[in-house]
């Protein structure tokens, strides 16, 4: 048993659930009072001790019945009990069957079962190989069963039974031995099942392996994700962004760290005698106002919706919020942000502007900007521009730029590209570079976290 | 002395818990057996309003013992979790006592010596008699047993969960002007989350962990008719079908199990005979707290919407 258990415990870890030494050490204190009888009761004893997280429980769900299911007993040898005559009976009995099924039978009335060797022949040939679910565990027993002849084996025994009666052995004795094949073949049946479980459980752990972590996902670029991957991030996204709240909230109380605030801090001494006690200090920080202009051509798309979505499950933490999409020209999408539903507002966003042949025009849509909406930028907005910065030739339109880097608190980039790829080829990144207060790279998830916590400050 | 009954198997704690009106989970009663069992504490994460803060309190209600509660929010700090000193009954006491003080002082002969006499009577001023017992110290400090609810722990900045780690792990508190308070019992330790940020692997690893989902038709009829008897049998079991129903749309919020208890009790209180049209129309803005939610949901239960609410697609 103990040794099952720290298997079990491995083969979590292998599936990626994180288990401490001193949670399984929490697992086996927990066992001496469960018990292992209440088979119920053993299970969510390990399973309150091991498993810390919700998302977790299936993993474990999955693997529990595969590592502890009832044993199947050993065969038992019906020669022993017979005379040396009747053992010759049954031998001679058994020339007699010339048939495939003399492997199958031999192992039933020997009591040597099949070797692991034998079993492992057996369930490649059922292919066993591909099976990854435990459900599927009966079915490749079952093939084996019939890879091995166990739908002819009773016909067989009957034919095995005559000639036993024939050769004139008792009929008690031939009862007991009927009795006995057949406790063996349920005992057979049983350990097939049994390495059939087994060796799905070793093909599950290897599928475990192969499968990609979370925190692998969110260092991969998002060129690369398939959509499965983008699904399985998507999931992440709100709580990376309860993540980043936290850490904006504690720098907003952190920030207090101002100036004296005198009017408040006198107010709060009346409480002890007019003694300043309790000193109160200006709030420095203020929530930051937003501008972001999204460039959202296809390849820059993936970007755009996590910014998309980390931007909108963190809009408490913004004072005001504006959101514009661009290609060829700019269109403002704050109003569909600001009141549709996370998923229906990221699919509107993305799909303002149609799918089809457009020519970026960053310089374009500057000077659109800077006719149209101008006045929301104050010395209070952090404006953010997400793109490539390539601008197929356009006039880059570097004054409109400077004009609103000027304008604004911070002007932060955000660009997939790798540094070495800016100002190659149609690339005008190298000219807005300067320009910006700061610059980041956004390949995948976990660098685009890391800016968005930068853009909070 | 206090005598804790005592809990011999899981079914015993499930038991107790259905004594005080709160339906176990196999899942639940195993983790309070081993909590008691391991002195561990118990984590319990899910939906809001679930039950997670109704186990431990039926839980010291069923062990009699008193619930300390501490809810945790940004911001929560040492002060306001374990101790403070209290300034202001320091400071009236010093102003009572300056004629005492005075005597006291009057006859030093050099600075450094009326120094020292005050010195030596600092301890006035630094006992117990001053301190202000927050949660923390109020659970540790009892002289019964306890059992400590840490609400909401999801809330609170990190820094926080690390300083609650330390309590959890020794249960004792060093108050540098007194020494270290070692807990005279150990209390029973429930922490909730609602799961809005991932909490540290570090406290985590220390808890038992329970994981309380929305109940199924069945469970949530058992609730229901022991928490609201009144309602009738048939209407209860409409009522509980039709949250059911309501949270398998893609709701904003979610109606909780606590809300399926208001509910129940406004439909008593409405006399209720049945569950039509007008009556879900006038209640349900008990179960609902969105807008949209409910122009969603009267949709969903042909209750023919008037106009409210934005559409969706």
């Amino acid at each position: 048993m103990e040794d099952r258990i720290a298997k079990f415990i491995a083969a979590l870890r292998v599936a990626g659930v994180r288990v401490s030494i001193a949670e399984s050490q929490d697992a086996w204190q927990a066992i001496t009072h469960t018990g292992i009888a209440d088979r119920n009761l053993f299970r969510l004893g390990l399973r309150s001790t091991l498993i810390k997280d919700a998302t977790s429980f299936e993993t474990f769900e999955e693997l529990f019945p595969l590592y502890f299911s009832a044993g199947a007993p050993p065969l038992q040898n019906l020669q022993a009990e017979l005379s040396p005559e009747q053992q010759q009976m049954l031998r001679d009995a058994l020339q007699q069957l010339q048939s495939d099924l003399r492997q199958l039978l031999q192992w039933l009335l020997s009591g040597h079962g099949p070797t692991p060797e034998e079993l492992e022949d057996l369930a490649n040939q059922a292919g066993i190989n591909q099976a990854t679910s435990p459900y599927q565990a009966q079915r490749y027993a079952r093939r084996m069963r019939q890879l091995l002849g166990w739908e002819q084996l009773q016909e067989l025994l009957e034919m095995l039974w005559e000639i036993l009666a024939k050769q004139g052995m008792d009929p008690q004795t031939i009862e007991q031995l009927k009795a006995k094949v057949a406790e063996n073949q349920e005992s057979l049946e049983q350990q097939l099942g049994e390495f059939a479980g087994q060796k799905i459980r070793d093909n599950l752990i290897e599928e475990y392996q192969k499968r990609q972590p979370l925190h692998d996902l969110m260092q991969r670029p998002f060129s690369s994700l398939s959509q499965a991957e983008m699904d399985a991030l998507r999931d992440q996204v709100r709580r990376l962004a309860a993540h980043l709240r936290s850490r904006a909230a504690l720098r907003q109380k952190r920030g207090k760290k101002g100036k004296l605030d005198a009017k408040t801090t006198i107010r709060a001494s009346l409480r002890y005698g007019g003694v300043p006690f309790e000193l109160h200090l200006k709030q420095r920080r203020l929530k930051p106002k937003l501008i972001a202009i999204l460039d959202v051509s296809t390849s820059m798309r993936p970007v755009a919706e996590f910014f998309l979505r980390l931007l909108y499950e963190l809009q408490d933490q913004v004072q005001k919020t504006r959101s514009f999409a661009f290609i060829d020209h700019l269109e403002d999408v704050t109003p569909d942000m600001q009141s549709l539903r996370i998923d229906e507002a990221v699919h509107v966003v993305l799909t303002r502007l149609p799918p089809g042949y457009y020519s970026t025009d960053l310089g374009y849509c500057l000077r659109q900007f800077e006719a149209d909406y101008m006045d929301t930028v104050d010395r209070r907005t952090t404006v953010i521009l997400l793109g490539d910065g390539r601008n197929n030739f356009n006039d880059p339109a570097i004054d409109t730029f400077t004009r609103i880097s000027r304008r604004a608190r911070r002007l932060i980039w955000l660009n997939p590209e790798y540094p070495a790829q800016w100002g190659t080829g149609d690339s005008d990144m190298l000219q807005y570079a300067p320009l910006c207060t700061e610059v980041h790279q956004v390949r995948n998830l976990a660098q685009l976290t890391e800016a968005i916590d930068r853009m909070l400050y | 002395m206090f005598q804790m009954p005592v809990f011999p198997s899981v079914d015993a704690v499930k038991d107790a818990l259905a004594a005080q009106k709160y339906i176990a989970t196999d899942e639940i009663a195993t983790a309070i057996f081993l909590a008691e069992k391991l002195g561990k504490p118990v984590l319990t994460e899910g939906p809001a309003g679930v039950g997670k803060t109704e186990l431990s309190k039926a839980w010291a209600a069923a062990t009699r013992r008193e619930l300390v509660r501490m809810q945790c929010y940004e911001g929560l700090d040492e002060s306001k979790a374990l101790y403070e000193w209290e300034y202001a009954k320091q400071m009236l006491y010093t102003q009572l006592l300056r004629d005492k003080l005075a005597d006291l002082l009057s006859d030093a002969q050099t600075l450094a010596e009326a120094a020292d006499r005050l010195a030596a009577e600092e301890d006035v001023f630094f006992s117990e008699r001053f301190l202000l017992p927050r949660p923390l110290l109020r659970a540790i400090n009892n002289d019964c047993p306890t059992v400590l609810l840490i609400d909401e722990i999801d809330r609170a900045d990190a820094e926080f969960e690390a300083f609650l780690l330390e309590v959890l792990s020794d249960f004792q508190v060093s108050i540098p002007e007194l020494g270290t308070i070692v807990a005279k019992q150990q209390p029973t330790v429930f922490l909730t989350s609602n799961n809005t940020r991932e909490l540290s692997e570090a406290l985590k690893r220390r808890c038992l962990y329970i994981y309380i989902d929305y109940p199924n038709t069945e469970e949530e009829l058992r609730i229901v008719q022991i928490k609201v008897p009144e309602l009738a049998p048939r209407l209860a079991r409409q009522a509980v079908e039709a949250v059911q129903a309501l949270r398998q749309l893609d709701l904003k919020k979610n109606p909780s199990v606590s809300e399926t208890l208001d509910w129940a009790r406004a439909l008593v209180t409405l006399n209720a005979r049945s569950l039509d049209a007008e009556t879900l129309e006038n209640t349900l803005t008990v179960l609902l707290k969105y807008e949209s939610d409910v122009a969603r949901a009267r949709r969903a239960l042909n209750l023919g919407g008037n106009g409210h609410g934005r559409p969706h697609r």
